[in-house]
């Protein structure tokens, strides 16, 4: 019934993999249906490289297991074909499928640790696949796995095959699962977000590898992602979704540079473009308000004996001072310790109480020990913006509380003050008496702002607030910011992995790694021309889909941005 | 692994020892000693002052509490259960067999309920939301809402007085060999599991429907591995951690219906011992027995974590 | 909650939970007989005037059997409440506060999960004899533990959530953070915990009633008349079988209730309960 589309369907070489029209339904608990993969058609020649873009929620994880015939439980194929080889996947039984699965096509999951099984050996688990699905015996598996293995990248194989998931580091499970999956050489493989675990260094390691893979095999590639810059990197065509419809397809090349949908820019603008100057301005240089010195953190771990043995460190002999009215911005991957600095100097954690001196004079470590004025200077807005306000509250009560706190208001003045401070954010006075599931993303974060702003900081501490947010609510949302910010004259501690969210904000800016401050300085000077590798890593992941955009195509060499 | 094994039987017998201490002042100190807490109120109010004085000091109640204190705990360290108040009988005689026996019932009971309830919950699991899991889940449901007492008295009043098969309550006696005793007890066994597989098929359900919706289930589903290896090989081992937790919980539970099914079928047990001593307030047969149980549930509990830790090698560090 | 009744298995639970506490409170008034009173006419079989006959000593069974679940319920849910409310403070202080409160209140967990209740209780009884008070303390401290266990692990991914932070950093004190903003998002929890507690309390009371350790006579209770018809399981099956009925019922529509209730509010009932 789908021939009319075949013919459609012209390519230079017969495609190996055509969907054509495909929809995929969920049917609630409740007996609704919610469509997530829309009337999806494309072709995929043998060894293109496809890339699937998309936020979460797009349907993009979704169509990626239909590759393989599979959908979860609680959803179903409801029309169209996907046709692998010229077989409808759509059509096959699930033995059927579970033939040609592994061999014909293979799956690279999204979530390496979880997607191991926890209690087997990463080597055994190799080597079922290899026996089961590849044929091998028992001998010739293992000599396979240690060969495979090796292939990966992965050191000492012999060792490392005894090991289990959750001895490997991430890079090390992403290659197992890789291994597992290329295991019998499949015509069709798909890859749900192979980077997102994993932090720069290793992410370039892995997409080195996927490029290395896609070069040496016949067979044709998916990547899912969310990160664009993984699509310029590796694939040659892009298909971004929303909502589960395509909204958008072609060459990489073409698709980035000239981005007919302002979803698609909204993902691209979400990419650091350093050659556009940076908006960011430099205020007047105030006095100094914080001051940090040789700050550095363990966590305690909890022992039997409780002698309280300390961890590693995740803070080592951090520094930076910050004037009034200034903003900070603070970059480094997971676990570069960036949360903690800020942790710390919002009260949280309880550092070393002479390390951070606050206007001039020490600032004891916890909030509670500080004193009631120095609590109101500073203050904090989180990473994600529904669990930062109280589900069983009225967002006006959240905003009301510091004005009530600190301020000493009645409740009717403050509820007045709220209002207006809800109004300086764009919102309605009217969403005061709403809960927090009733507002959207954005909102409920322009919400933590304003209670942040509620008390009149002089320092603001900002810990990842985009980071949960699409890309077009992102810009709305500093932008508020940043004019509040500017009207208050608060000094700003902007703490991301989003570069872009630095260059747009931030004049000054710190790049950390493993609890240590690598580099600091102007931002337009360490993001143009970054003196430390780390940092050149770092920028270099964050602008190839901007230089994807300008034609300039990925991994030609060109280290440096511009 | 030995480190593991040394940090929970310590903390263990941190457990044990503030469980000693709570018992002790549970029934000698804030209700008043153990003679008062044997006599009645009249007892108290008619005894003359100098045979109440006497008696404690026979009993070594006129020393203060925290010598007491320090003497039960030693007591306990040697094995040394005290006597009963009235007979003067020692604690530790009383209660050895009536204990053996529990214990055998309880041990009978696990063994037989764990594959049981993982049988059914596995078939539950296979058919999650169809007629089979809702009919376990509603047998479940139903078999752990009904007390074991009521749960035995059906047994007899079907087993034993519609369709006289087996004997409505044991005459075994306390000494009898363990073989003799459990043959004689069928329906008694039959209780504690019936309560047992409700408990633990439930929670083991859950479990394995948790694991069979795990991501590496589903990328073993998609490398086409079949289904009865991912179930037996990978998902399996994994539910049984779950299960093992529940195990251990549940222990405790077994114990309160092993006492209640052995005074359902009188079967000569600590249950008996233990009513016999409450009404008669025995305080120290009382004491010994709480201590014997909790020590079983305790090890028992040791050994469900040695099993975690065989299964998860995510616990061992 | 009407999410919950939308559920068969759980409205028949409400059903049943609705119609035992109705007979309860309305013995008085809609049983034939006083429940104490001895009728000179023992071991009558059921009939027109004794609708389930009398017990050996004469008095009415089924008036005893509308009077035989007052105070076990009295009991299952003054301990179920005492349970939650001590459970909640204590669970979410100790998930507040962390350190060396934290590890005492954890302790005195495990230490009830090692003794099995029924010996918890009789360490009670022991003590302090045998009397509803007593029975209302013991078993309620008993389902507590299970509460502060429950409370506290959700305590503790509650003190990660940036309201929580955000109030700690304002300097607000632990008793506003633990009523203002912990309580509330546990509230949920506590009413299956609620029903939970009191369902298994109310099988503990009925299990002490029936070995002669709880309720005692000559109330009317259901446990109590169970043992006391055993040995005429032969003879008088009624006597003995319409209590066990009554106690099974109304445990299950407590548990199905529960399970209902966890599931409308995307909690996991097998989970919390047991113990």
């Amino acid at each position: 019934m789908h021939w009319g589309w075949m013919r459609r369907g012209v390519a230079v070489a017969e495609p190996v993999l055509q969907v054509r029209a495909l929809c995929i339904e969920w049917r609630g608990a409740d007996g609704r249906t919610n469509r997530v993969v829309d009337g999806v058609s494309f072709d995929l020649a043998p060894g293109a490289t496809l890339g699937i873009a998309g936020e979460s929620g797009s349907g993009k994880s979704t169509l990626a297991r239909a590759l393989l015939g599979h959908c979860r439980p609680g959803s179903a194929i409801t029309s169209g074909s996907i046709r692998l080889d010229g077989e409808n996947l759509a059509s096959l039984s699930e033995p059927e499928l579970a033939r040609r699965r592994g061999r014909v096509m293979a799956m690279v999951p999204q979530n390496p640790l979880a997607s191991l099984t926890f209690h087997m050996p990463v080597g055994r688990q190799l080597e079922e696949v290899l026996r089961l699905r590849a044929g091998l015996s028992a001998k010739a598996a293992g000599l396979r796995a240690l060969e495979l293995f090796g292939q990966m990248g992965l050191p000492e194989p012999e060792r490392l095959v005894r090991r289990y998931p959750h001895q490997l580091s991430g890079g090390q499970r992403q290659r197992v699962v890789l291994a597992c999956a290329i295991a019998c050489d499949p015509a069709l493989l798909v890859l749900d977000e192979p980077t997102t675990a994993l932090d720069k260094t290793t992410e370039a390691q892995v997409l080195d590898l996927i490029r290395r893979l896609r070069m040496a095999r016949q067979g044709a590639m998916v990547i899912v992602t969310h990160d664009l810059n993984v699509v310029a990197d590796i694939c040659d065509q892009v298909l971004v979704m929303q909502h589960g419809r395509i909204i958008e397809q072609g060459a990489v090349g073409t698709v980035f540079s000239a981005p007919r949908e302002a979803y698609t820019r909204g993902l691209l603008g979400a990419a650091l473009r350093v050659e556009e100057a940076s908006r960011a301005t430099h205020a007047a240089p105030g006095p100094t308000l914080l001051e940090v010195k040789g700050l550095s953190f363990r966590y305690a771990r909890p022992s039997l004996l409780r002698r309280n043995p300390l961890g590693p460190p995740i803070l080592d002999g951090v520094g930076l001072s910050l004037a009034r009215g200034e903003v900070l911005g603070v970059i480094g991957e997971s676990g570069s310790g960036k949360t903690t600095l800020g942790g710390i100097i919002a009260g949280l954690l309880g550092g070393e109480a002479t390390a951070v001196r606050f206007d001039g004079r020490p600032l004891p470590g916890l909030a509670a020990q500080r004193t009631r004025e120095q609590r109101r200077r500073i203050q904090m807005v989180f990473q994600d913006p529904l669990s930062s306000l109280n589900p069983r509250r009225r967002v006006g009560d959240a905003v009301m509380r510091p004005l009530q706190l600190f301020r000493g208001l009645e409740r009717r003045e403050a509820a007045r003050c709220a209002a207006s401070l809800f109004e300086e954010l764009g919102l309605e006075a009217a969403l005061l008496s709403r809960f927090p599931r009733q507002l959207s993303g954005g909102q409920q974060q322009r919400v933590a702002i304003a209670r942040a702003f509620a008390a009149e900081p002089d320092l603001l501490i900002c810990d990842e607030i985009t980071s949960a947010l699409d890309a077009s609510v992102q810009a709305q949302l500093l932008d508020h910011l940043a004019m509040m910010q500017r009207r208050q004259g608060t000094a700003m501690l902007l703490i991301t992995h989003d570069l872009a969210v630095v260059w747009r904000m931030a004049p000054r800016v710190l790049v950390m790694q493993g609890g240590r401050i690598l580099e600091a300085g102007a931002t337009e000077a360490i993001f143009r021309n970054p003196q430390n590798p780390y940092t050149a890593a770092l920028l270099g992941a964050a602008s190839r889909a901007a230089r994807a955009g300008q034609g300039v195509l990925a991994g030609t060499g060109d280290k440096k941005p511009l | 692994m030995i480190a593991l094994i040394l940090r929970r039987g310590a903390l263990s017998l941190v457990t044990l020892f503030l469980l000693a201490s709570f018992i002790f002042f549970a029934t000698e100190v804030l209700p008043g000693d153990a003679l008062d807490v044997s006599l009645s109120a009249d007892e108290i109010a008619n005894m003359p002052a100098e045979v109440m004085a006497r008696r404690k000091a026979e009993l070594g109640l006129d020393r203060p509490i925290l010598e007491r204190y320090w003497g039960f705990l030693g007591g306990l360290l040697r094995f040394d259960l005290g006597r009963t108040i009235i007979t003067r009988a020692p604690v530790g005689e009383i209660i050895a067999m009536p204990l053996r026996n529990s214990v055998a019932l309880a041990g009978v009971t696990l063994l037989l309920a764990l594959p049981v309830a993982l049988a059914i919950a596995m078939a539950a699991a296979q058919a999650k939301g169809r007629a089979v899991d809702n009919a376990v889940s509603g047998a479940a449901i139903i078999g752990y809402s009904i007390p074991e007492f009521v749960t035995g008295l059906l047994l007899i009043a079907v087993f034993a007085v519609w369709w006289p098969l087996f004997p409505a309550t044991i005459t075994a006696s306390t000494n009898d060999p363990l073989g003799v005793l459990l043959a004689a007890a069928p329906l008694a066994i039959a209780t504690t599991i019936i309560g047992s597989v409700a408990y633990l098929g439930r929670i083991l359900r859950v479990g394995l429907i948790e694991v069979m919706a795990a991501d590496f289930v589903e990328r073993l589903h998609l490398s086409g591995i079949p289904r009865w290896r991912i179930i037996w090989l990978h998902a399996l081992p994994a539910a049984m951690i779950p299960g093992l937790s529940a195990a251990a919980l549940y222990a405790a539970s077994l114990v309160s219906g092993v006492v209640v099914v052995e005074m359902v079928f009188a079967y000569p047990g600590i249950g008996a011992e233990l009513v016999r001593a409450v009404t008669r307030r025995e305080v120290h047969v009382v004491q010994a027995i709480a201590l014997a149980a909790a020590i079983c549930v305790v090890l028992f509990n040791l050994l469900a974590d040695l099993g975690i830790a065989a299964l998860d090698p995510r616990t061992r560090r | 909650m009407r999410a919950a009744l939308r559920r068969p298995a759980a409205l028949l639970g409400g059903l049943l939970v609705v119609v035992h506490l109705v007979v309860a409170i309305a013995a008085p008034w809609i049983a034939p007989f006083a429940p104490t009173s001895l009728l000179d006419a023992p071991l009558e079989p059921p009939g027109a005037t004794y609708w389930l006959g009398t017990d050996d000593l004469g008095r009415d069974a089924f008036s005893r059997l509308l009077w035989g679940g007052r105070v076990a319920m009295l009991v299952a849910f003054a301990a179920g409440a005492v349970a939650v409310l001590g459970g909640a403070l204590l669970g979410l202080a100790a998930a507040y506060r962390r350190g060396g409160f934290d590890d005492v209140v954890m302790r005195l967990v495990e230490m009830k999960l090692a003794v099995p209740t029924i010996l918890f209780v009789a360490i009670f009884v022991t003590g302090f004899g045998q009397s509803v008070p007593v029975l209302i303390v013991a078993v309620g401290i008993i389902q507590m533990m299970g509460v502060v266990r429950t409370s506290r692990a959700a305590g503790i991914v509650l003190m990660e959530q940036g309201y929580v932070r955000a109030a700690q950093l304002n300097g607000e004190s632990g008793l506003i953070i633990i009523l203002r903003e912990l309580l509330p998002n546990v509230a949920d929890l506590l009413a299956v915990e609620f029903a939970l507690r009191a369902s298994s309390a109310l099988l503990l009371v009925s299990a002490l009633s029936f070995l002669g350790l709880g309720i005692s006579p000559p109330t009317p209770d259901w446990g109590l008349m169970v043992e006391d018809g055993m040995a005429l399981l032969e003879s008088e099956p009624a006597l003995v079988l319409a209590p066990a009925l009554c106690i099974s019922t109304l445990v299950l529509g407590m548990n199905l209730a529960a399970e209902g209730l966890a599931d409308a509010l995307g909690l996991d009932a097998a989970r919390g309960g047991g113990g």
